[in-house]
């Protein structure tokens, strides 16, 4: 997984501009996997159906992405998620931020859970465990403990964070296990094909609710908070470039830091979180500098600004579990 | 081993309600034998409740011989409550001594008295607890202080010392505690002198105990298994410990959160078990050695992280100490009832490593050897104790400590492996090598789905089988090297020969269960047993043996993957076969059956007490 083939970075058009966020990846069809027959069939097809006309196109998008330096951090597997999803957003934001703060690929360890957020690691060139559904905060912090030299990523779904999973954030986060949570919120549960999550709004129709969601829908900002985490930001999977600067700013806080990432579900919601409703929605949150201490800003801002993006809060003096575990050990 | 001339094997039993010092009188009376060079198992039954008036019962055995198991019923009862003693009566032996306060602070209705309930073999002496306490310090406190100061004047047992004894049990406490309980117990021990009529044998004056011996004075240990597993794990280099508070093993997360810092290890309590197994899961996968105990309630729980631990390759250690099940079921009762859960527990095809100690000293070489199994073979392993286990408490030599081969056991790729490197590459053994995070060049993706040898996803109906035979294969090489099954009984000849070890030689030799080679070559009867059980068994044996009857017993700390060789073999020389366990039906017995595929007998108790190797002895003769 060192070296990069060069068909795992030219079989899917990199594509950019007004109406589309900045996403690289592959043109297959949904539920296909790459390596099977029908995931080099699609692959095929999407590089033949680009034609010459495109190829020069392609080549120099190419040559700009490759210009950037990121790509390393990218593995040679194919993600497998649709065409137009959100996460190639956030992978993109992943990359540039490892490549900014220069992780040695040996040390990051990104942990999943279960879900289409699952298979992120899979992505990653770096070491990667995709364990459980709702699992990914435990064994990530097991990991840390484990081996505080690693820089440990824990991703995870709404469905998997904050339903099946719900009762290990908390924990987590007044641990202040220093380690980086992304949500991958889409508010759908999304690999089992379109029911309600914990996220999905009040009275939405879903494949498991067809009449409307009778749930009241989380706020995983406000839960954050709540729970005592150290790191709370909001980024928007449209905006790389603000996911970036959020990933970077979480990895480099000493303790636990939680970010959710608004992103669609571009085939099983065609109603509330879509490319142009976030895009509509989603803006910047200027509340609180020049101090991200200030709880009551962050909390009036988590219930009043559902797509403020930014850092809501973040306490920088409070001590990672392991700092506060030397403290009162002496070692 | 040199005994005396004069032998002794007594069942003391204090009974009395919550917050009487009933489990701290028992506690310093099997501290006091053991300093007196005495062999002891000592066991408390106590109830689930913090306060509440339930009933607790300090059960000690004291022999001048290697005690095997705790024994059934008692000689001596010691009543510190009568309400709750008289339902202990039918544990007390016919002929059997009885204690009891004489001046209650509330005088019984004549029969609600204990001594009036008593058989009338009973020999019964009335000491006026209450009263003489009050004398000592001028409160009922240090009743249980005065009936030691009875049973040490009853029973010639050695004044001074047993004053020590107290002494050193309250020693961290104020003058004042130490002062009452000492001054009740020489009350008690000087009134007894005064008036009380020996009418019993029992006499530990001219006893000359096992261990007096000076140089093996300080090299006991008096240990339960809860404290001989930390102890363990300490020794094997466990780095990492993750827990939630659940009877009967919340007491090893309690050690370990003290003396794990100190062997640079992190101790982590979680929210509940899924994320303890999930944290010592995470950091297997960093490359430390990382365990977590729980009983059935938690083990249920775990079960989804068990088959990640043997798909994604990551070596994980649980300890299910067992209690009575299922549900919540009898938290403070002991029972085999996880047999099936820890063997064969969770979904899909999911060869695990499953252990059992059969007696306290191998509590310690389960721990070893489960930490060395998991790192060694990535994967699973699972240690079934149980609430007697945990709990009773033994005077044992001090465990070898592991040989370095069992603290480094993680295969490693060489330098060509890593040339794209396959983390789950088929392989006879098994075992693929494993890099740990950190590793340059040994980057993999573990995963929970059915992978290649890269650790890609795949589901080819060639690559699962594969994988799956590849996982399976582990069985046989830890079989090869793993602890053979001990036989004990008595020789062909008639002689009980000495001691030996059950356990393979890589674990360190503590003493346990004697292993023997001489067993008759066809056999009467042949116990086959496993946990806390197997000590019944081999005492059992040895008795039905002194009887005449020729049999022999069979247990294997390894219930999976089992010894089902050996156990054939052994199978094949008995004429009937008895399988004693603490579950209703007999899981382990049907786990038999389909190995040896014919009947067995089975001996099956859910009393919440341990097995008695009274109770098999007694089936022994009837199937004879």
């Amino acid at each position: 997984m060192n070296t990069i083939p060069t068909d795992a970075v030219t079989s899917g058009p990199v594509r950019s501009g007004p109406d589309h966020p900045a996403v690289s990846g592959p043109a297959t069809e949904p539920g296909t996997e790459p390596g099977t027959a029908a995931g080099k069939a699609a692959e095929t097809a999407a590089g033949s159906a680009a034609g010459t006309e495109q190829a020069g196109y392609l080549d120099e998008k190419l040559a700009q992405v490759r210009a950037m330096d990121f790509l390393q951090y990218r593995s040679p597997d194919l993600p497998t998620w649709c065409p137009g999803c959100g996460y190639f957003g956030i992978m993109d934001a992943f990359y540039k931020a490892c490549r900014e703060l220069n992780l040695a690929h040996e040390n990051i360890c990104a942990v999943s859970g279960i879900g289409c957020s699952g298979r992120t690691p899979i992505f990653i060139n770096s070491y990667g465990f995709h364990t459980l559904h709702g699992r990914s905060i435990p064994v990530a912090t097991g990991l840390k403990l484990a081996r505080e030299d690693l820089t440990v990523f824990a991703m995870a779904g709404d469905g998997d964070a904050l339903g099946i999973g719900g009762g290990h954030l908390p924990h987590a986060a007044r641990k202040n296990i220093d380690i980086t949570f992304i949500l991958f919120d889409n508010s759908i549960y999304g690999l089992t094909k379109g029911q309600s999550s914990s996220t999905t709004p009040y009275e939405m129709k879903t494949n498991s609710h067809p009449v409307g969601n009778p749930d009241t829908p989380l706020n995983p900002v406000k839960l954050a908070l709540a729970y005592g985490a150290s790191f709370v930001a909001r980024g928007y999977a449209g905006d790389p470039e603000g996911m970036k600067q959020l990933i970077k700013a979480g990895t480099l806080h000493r303790g636990f830091s939680f970010i959710q990432i608004l992103t669609p579900c571009v085939t099983f919601d065609k109603t509330n979180r879509t490319w142009k409703a976030l895009k509509e929605k989603v803006c910047s949150l200027n509340l609180h500098a020049p101090a991200p201490d200030n709880m009551e800003n962050a909390m009036r801002a988590a219930e009043n600004e559902p797509y403020g993006t930014g850092i809501f809060y973040q306490d920088k003096d409070r001590p990672s579990y392991q700092d506060i575990l030397r403290r009162m050990q002496n070692v | 081993m040199k005994t005396s001339d004069k032998e002794i094997n007594i069942v003391f039993e204090i009974c009395g309600s919550a917050g009487e010092g009933t489990i701290s009188a028992g506690e310093i009376l099997s501290r006091f034998m053991s300093a007196q060079g005495f062999e002891i198992m000592s066991f408390d039954a106590y109830p689930a409740e913090i306060r509440g008036f339930g009933k607790c019962v300090a059960h000690t055995r004291v022999s001048s011989n290697p005690i095997y198991s705790p024994g059934k019923l008692a000689d001596v009862l010691i009543a510190l409550n009568d309400n709750h003693a008289i339902s202990q009566l039918s544990a007390l032996k016919k002929g059997g001594i009885l204690l009891y306060d004489s001046q209650p602070a509330k005088p019984h209705e004549e029969d609600q008295s204990v001594v009036a309930r008593a058989d009338a073999a009973t020999i019964s002496y009335g000491v006026p607890l209450t009263m003489l306490a009050q004398k000592a310090a001028g409160n009922a406190r240090g009743r249980n202080m005065v009936a030691l100061g009875a049973v040490t004047a009853l029973f010639h047992l050695d004044r001074d010392a047993f004053t020590n004894s107290i002494k050193d049990r309250y020693g961290k406490k104020k003058q004042i505690v130490i002062d009452s309980n000492v001054n009740s117990f020489l009350e008690g021990f000087d009134w007894t002198k005064e008036n009380i009529d020996k009418a019993d044998g029992i006499s530990f004056q001219g006893v000359t105990p096992p261990q007096t011996k000076a140089e093996q004075k300080g090299e006991k240990l008096i240990i339960n298994g809860n404290q001989l597993v930390a102890k363990a794990a300490l020794d094997a280099d466990l780095k990492f410990y993750a827990g939630y508070p659940i009877t009967p093993a919340t007491k090893i997360m309690e050690i370990l959160s003290k003396e794990l810092p100190k062997h640079g290890g992190t101790l982590l309590q979680t929210e509940d078990e899924i994320s303890a197994i999930g944290a010592v899961i995470g950091a297997g996968y960093g490359g430390i050695r990382a365990m977590t105990g729980t009983s059935g309630p938690g083990f249920a729980l775990m079960t989804e992280f068990t088959g990640l631990s043997v798909m994604a390759e990551v070596p994980a250690v649980i300890i299910d100490s067992q209690r009575g099940g299922p549900s919540t079921g009898i938290p403070t009762k002991t029972e085999q009832s996880d047999f099936n859960a820890a063997m064969f527990g969770g979904t899909g095809d999911c060869p695990r490593v499953v252990l059992a100690p059969t007696d306290t000293t191998s509590c310690y070489d389960a721990t070893v050897l489960a930490l060395y199994l998991a790192e060694k073979y990535q994967t699973l392993v699972v240690i079934l104790l149980d609430f007697f286990l945990s709990n009773s408490i033994r005077n044992i030599d001090v465990p070898q400590k592991p040989a370095p081969k069992m603290l480094n056991a993680n295969i490693a790729p060489d330098a060509a492996d890593l040339d794209g490197y396959q983390r789950y590459k088929i392989t006879d053994s098994g075992i693929s090598p494993r890099t740990i995070p950190g590793t340059p060049g040994g980057m993999f993706f573990a995963t929970g789905l059915e992978h290649d040898a890269y650790g890609r996803p795949n589901y080819t109906d060639k690559g699962h089988l594969a994988m799956t035979a590849k996982r399976f294969r582990k069985h046989a090489s830890v079989l090869a090297e793993a602890p053979a099954p001990v036989i004990s009984g008595m020789d062909a000849g008639g002689a009980d020969s000495g001691m030996g070890s059950g356990m393979g030689s890589s674990v360190g030799s503590s003493k346990g269960i004697p292993d023997k080679d001489g067993t008759p070559k066809t056999l009467d009867i042949g116990v086959i047993s496993w946990g806390s059980s197997a000590g019944a068994a081999h005492e059992a044996v040895m008795t039905a043996a002194g009887e005449g009857v020729s049999a022999a017993a069979f247990s294997s700390m390894m219930l999976s993957p089992f010894p089902e060789k050996q156990l054939a073999a052994f199978a094949g020389r008995c004429r009937k076969i008895l399988i004693p366990e603490l579950n209703y039906g007999g899981q382990f017995a049907d786990f038999v059956t389909k190995i040896i595929k014919r009947p067995v007998e089975r001996l099956n108790f859910i009393t919440g007490r341990p097995m008695a190797a009274e109770d098999i002895v007694e089936k022994i003769r009837e199937m004879i």
